[in-house]
């Protein structure tokens, strides 16, 4: 009697479910583009940097013009893939504000090398009239990696 | 930089990779005599990795059958190198200019020659960073390596 009762149960909650994800859906969304990870990337790499600026001021120099190369690259594969990207700031690496100087250098170090990997791959596996676009980020992503040593 | 029409094929790209790497290698030259030290070393590991990077290319579009163009006697440098900061400014210049050859290849190539053409591209535009670092330039990095833009 229990068991027939916590089926029961189950049976009554899955119905709605059910319901509504075969009448009440819009059209259905185009399938995402293999581009948006790194897209969403490229504007978490930019927030990191602005936010390890807010922590140490004494890096902004160094650290303002990479903050704005991966802000292109986020506006450029938004481009690409000719949808909008969420709006608003990216949520910084919780991370990304603590630490003495070098722990931040070398944070942003390895979300560098991260995001060089990502992009290395991404350029591999991309069509043709993607391929230059993608090549320039995993090596300015490189630079990066140099310029923060 | 002047840059050409778009290469239409592989061996096109190749080719113009490897016109660039000819001129890499002689611009450093000139270059290495202006330079002492630490920079002279990093002139001549630099020259070393273009060379490199020719040998490959001519093995490469020998076996495919491609047409290899020939090494000149001389190229024009774009300014006399006459000391220091000129060697230095020739050669953030001599890997901007090459890094841009091995970008246009990647449209027109797939798998291991893209994946080449993407590591000639990232050695450039990091080569391209150290120099400016060495030169006291900045910022030290571009938003888009070899990008005509």
């Amino acid at each position: 009697m229990l068991r027939s009762g916590a089926l029961l149960a189950v049976g009554a909650a899955t119905v709605p479910l059910t319901g509504c994800a075969l009448f009440d859906r819009d059209e259905p969304s185009p399938p995402p583009d293999p581009l948006e990870p790194l897209a969403d990337e490229a504007r978490a790499l930019a927030a990191r940097h602005r936010a390890a600026i807010a922590a140490d001021p004494g890096l902004a120099d160094r650290l303002t013009p990479i903050a704005e190369a991966h802000t292109a690259h986020a506006d450029e594969l938004r481009r690409l893939i000719g949808r909008p990207g969420p709006s608003g700031p990216a949520t910084p690496a919780p991370s990304a504000g603590e630490g003495t100087r070098s722990a931040l250098l070398a944070g942003l170090r390895t979300a560098e090398q991260s995001g060089r990997d990502n992009a290395a791959k991404a350029c591999a596996a991309a069509p043709g009239d993607r391929a230059a676009l993608l090549g320039s980020i995993a090596a300015a992503r490189a630079t990066h990696l140099e310029a923060l040593k | 930089m002047n840059r050409r029409t778009a290469p239409a094929t592989p061996g096109d790209a190749l080719a113009g990779a490897l016109a660039a790497e000819y001129a890499a290698i002689y611009a450093y030259g000139p270059i290495g005599v202006r330079l002492t030290d630490a920079d002279r070393r990093a002139a001549r590991t630099a020259e070393a990795a273009h060379r490199s990077r020719r040998d490959a290319l001519v093995l490469q579009l020998s076996a495919t059958g491609g047409t290899v163009p020939p090494d000149q006697a001389g190229y024009a440098l774009p300014f006399p190198v006459t000391d220091r900061a000129a060697a230095l400014r020739l050669a953030v210049q001599v890997e901007e200019r090459t890094a841009a050859f091995w970008r246009a290849a990647l449209p027109v190539t797939t798998g291991a020659d893209r994946t080449r053409a993407l590591n000639a591209l990232t050695d450039c535009a990091v080569r391209a960073t150290r120099w400016r670092r060495s030169a006291g330039l900045t910022p030290l990095t571009v938003p888009f390596p070899g990008s005509p833009t």
